[in-house]
């Protein structure tokens, strides 16, 4: 299904979305992020500074409550997520192409219930990238593209004053048969133009990630290389480039206590982080991953060796954000092509 | 005006002569602009050493970093490091002295002058360049020149610069063991505190509400923490990892062990994160200003530490870092303290 959509109607699609909360990319406090929106929704966005996995894969996630009287047996009780589905609006296409890569990671060997629950009433309205919103984009590098619709459900270009808006799954064409009226034919010119967009947004020179197929191997003969520590000297060990991934799926499990008697708490999902020096430290004061070369290393060969090893595709989209937000300036595009370039 | 040339045969001497192991600066990135730590060996890396208003980072927090290596590996340093440091990384690095941290002939402090123009804030620059990208800046005595693309765009200092060297009131390394640039104490183009200033100058509800927002949004990625050279605990408050576990020790033990602060990023956990640290960098922070710009989703961080700092300077007089020998502000009292309890 492909339709035009007038600029100016883009708020009467959304009022015509009930039943879905509708999020959007907001400038708050000088950064972008997806926020429920009601009314106006802007695209003019360039990416946000997180991607929207968190809608998904929430940041904490309550499994359940326990309580416990003395003398009596634990009860516990699970907290369901609830049933409201929501729409994303402006999604970017490294950011849709995530959604696939979670959903593996969530549905490999062993289905995650909670992710499921979430993921099942998640859509994703992407808007394609006319030119890349960042200096350090490199979609094209990874097997993406600035206009790839993998992950989302309907795909939006802009074409100035309006959009051009295609449905990708059964999802999507239900979002946009909710407000039918709304949208126009695409005439031989629109579809004319929005060829055009595309190619020249494929054209856009980017950095990127040399010949990527061939880095798992590289990458695989080089685990014991000394580049991994000369790489990650400046590495402070904080959670930026993970936390704001739209692939990192790591998390920690912890019960919160609220109170000691009667005993009361909540058994709690947490985004966990390779970066931390914790995140591998064993009860003995041992930590298999001792500096942050080892850190690095883990985090780089997950998203270009082991994941491509487990499913056949790179697990990082090129989004960037883990270079423009790295206070120190590790660059991963830096250090895959280093570390491959030097592989034995 | 500093000529990096000098800065550069200052690292290629001391490393030619084996003076140094190692010598810890800025050099271009892969970023654009931006300049990125650096840390070189031998004195063929000299020429990569570069010092512009992109150099935002303390490196002391590298200083640490090589302490605990060495402390890891179960090794003495063979010979000191040498370091470029600001004003505020040069107390810094004598705060870390004050606190035995490493000893003074540990470290050659390379002490550049901000000469009245500190280091650029992203986030102000970002919002004047409106999307496009600078690859180069510099400073004429008045205004940053950035090129882009688009051509030269300049901009006055106030607007771009970091708001901590807006209100420095010592953009001068007196630490050193050498040093360039000149002098231009007393220059700076707001009053210390300012921000903080603005800030209290809100009534109570409304700053409740700014830090119910902020703290609402932390995501708790601990960068502020991880950035900051006075944060070197082994054991932070947040993490509880040195939990020593014997073969006696209980699946109980391990559960009702102290948390102070649970892992999940709500309000009551990141308030308790954020003015724990805020408290535990009283008299210690010297405003490099390093956390604020680390944080990848514009907590205001800074304002809490500006508000312990400008305490301990009210009340005490307190300098942090002013020099190796002089005391810290929680390991001493005055004997004309009006509180009763200390003396």
């Amino acid at each position: 299904m492909e339709k035009i959509l007038d600029k100016k109607r883009i708020d009467d699609w959304i009022a015509a979305l009930d039943n879905w909360d509708i999020q959007g990319p907001v400038l708050e406090d000088d950064i972008w992020s997806y926020q429920p929106v009601s009314g106006a929704v802007r695209l003019d966005h360039p990416n946000t500074k997180q991607s929207p996995k968190g809608l998904a894969f929430p940041q904490r996630e309550i499994f359940f409550k326990f309580e416990q009287i003395k003398g009596e047996a634990p009860r516990l009780t699970q907290v369901v997520p609830d049933e409201q589905r929501h729409a994303v609006f402006g999604v970017r296409p490294c950011d849709g192409r995530g959604v696939p890569r979670m959903d593996l990671v969530f549905n490999d060997h062993v289905e995650d219930n909670y992710y499921q629950a979430r993921r099942k009433n998640v859509a994703y309205v992407g808007l394609a990238c006319n030119k890349p919103p960042s200096a350090n984009c490199f979609c094209l590098s990874v097997g993406g593209s600035p206009v790839s619709t993998d992950g989302l459900d309907v795909q939006m270009t802009d074409l100035g004053d309006r959009y051009f808006v295609k449905a990708i799954t059964e999802t999507g064409k239900g979002l946009m048969a909710a407000a039918g009226k709304l949208f126009a034919e695409p005439s031989a010119a629109d579809q004319k133009q929005v060829k055009q967009v595309h190619a020249e947004a494929v054209a856009y020179p980017q950095r990127a990630v040399r010949n990527v197929e061939e880095v798992p191997a590289k990458l695989k003969a080089s685990f014991k290389s000394p580049l991994w520590q000369e790489l990650a000297q400046a590495c402070i060990g904080c959670g930026i480039c993970t936390f704001l991934c739209p692939t990192c799926h790591c998390f920690d499990i912890n019960d919160e206590v609220q109170s000691k008697a009667p005993l009361k708490g909540i058994r709690v999902r947490t985004w966990d982080n390779c970066q931390f020096p914790d995140f591998t430290m064993h009860s003995s004061g041992h930590n298999p991953r001792e500096n942050t070369g080892a850190r690095l290393r883990q985090r780089v060969a997950h998203k270009f060796q082991y994941f491509p090893e487990n499913f056949g595709m790179p697990q990082c989209t090129g989004c960037g954000r883990c270079i423009s937000e790295c206070p120190v300036g590790i660059d991963i595009i830096n250090v895959v092509n280093k570390v491959a370039e030097n592989a034995a | 005006m500093i000529n990096i040339q000098d800065i550069r045969e200052t690292a290629r001497d001391m490393l030619t002569k084996g003076e140094v192991r190692a010598v810890i600066g800025y050099r271009r990135g892969s970023r654009g602009m931006l300049a990125e730590p650096t840390f070189i060996t031998s004195a063929e890396q000299a020429d990569e050493l570069v010092w512009d208003p992109t150099c935002f980072h303390n490196l002391s927090l590298y200083l640490v970093h090589d302490r605990k290596f060495l402390a890891h590996i179960r090794k003495n340093a063979e010979a000191p490091v040498a370091i470029v440091a600001k004003g505020c990384d040069a107390r810094s690095i004598v705060v870390l002295m004050q606190e035995h941290y490493f000893k003074r002939e540990d470290v050659y402090i390379i002490g550049v002058s901000c000469e009245g123009t500190g280091v650029l804030d992203e986030r102000k620059l970002a919002k004047h360049l409106n999307g496009a990208q600078a690859s180069n800046v510099a400073f004429d005595g008045g205004d940053f020149v950035f090129t882009t693309a688009e051509g030269e765009k300049r901009l006055p200092a106030r607007e771009v610069m970091a708001d901590r060297c807006l209100e420095c009131r010592i953009p001068f390394p007196r630490e050193h063991n050498i040093v360039f640039g000149e002098d231009k104490t007393g220059r700076q183009l707001e009053a210390p505190f300012a921000a903080l200033t603005r800030f209290e100058a809100q009534g109570t509800g409304a700053r409740w509400d700014f830090w119910s927002h902020h703290f609402d949004r932390c995501i708790r990625c601990f960068a502020c923490r991880s950035v900051c050279p006075m944060c070197y605990c082994d054991e932070c408050v947040v993490d509880s990892i040195t939990f020593p576990v014997t073969t006696e020790t209980t699946a109980e033990d391990k559960a009702n062990r102290i948390r102070w602060i649970e892992r999940s990023a709500v309000r009551s956990e990141n308030i308790t994160y954020l003015m724990t640290r805020a408290m535990h960098l009283a008299g210690r922070c010297t405003d490099c200003g390093e956390c604020e710009r680390a944080c990848p989703v514009n907590v205001p961080i800074r304002l809490l530490n500006n508000k312990m700092e400008r305490e301990a300077r009210e009340q005490f007089g307190f300098e942090p870092g002013a020099s190796i020998g002089g005391p810290s502000l929680v390991a001493s009292f005055l004997d004309r303290d009006p509180g009763d309890f200390i003396r």
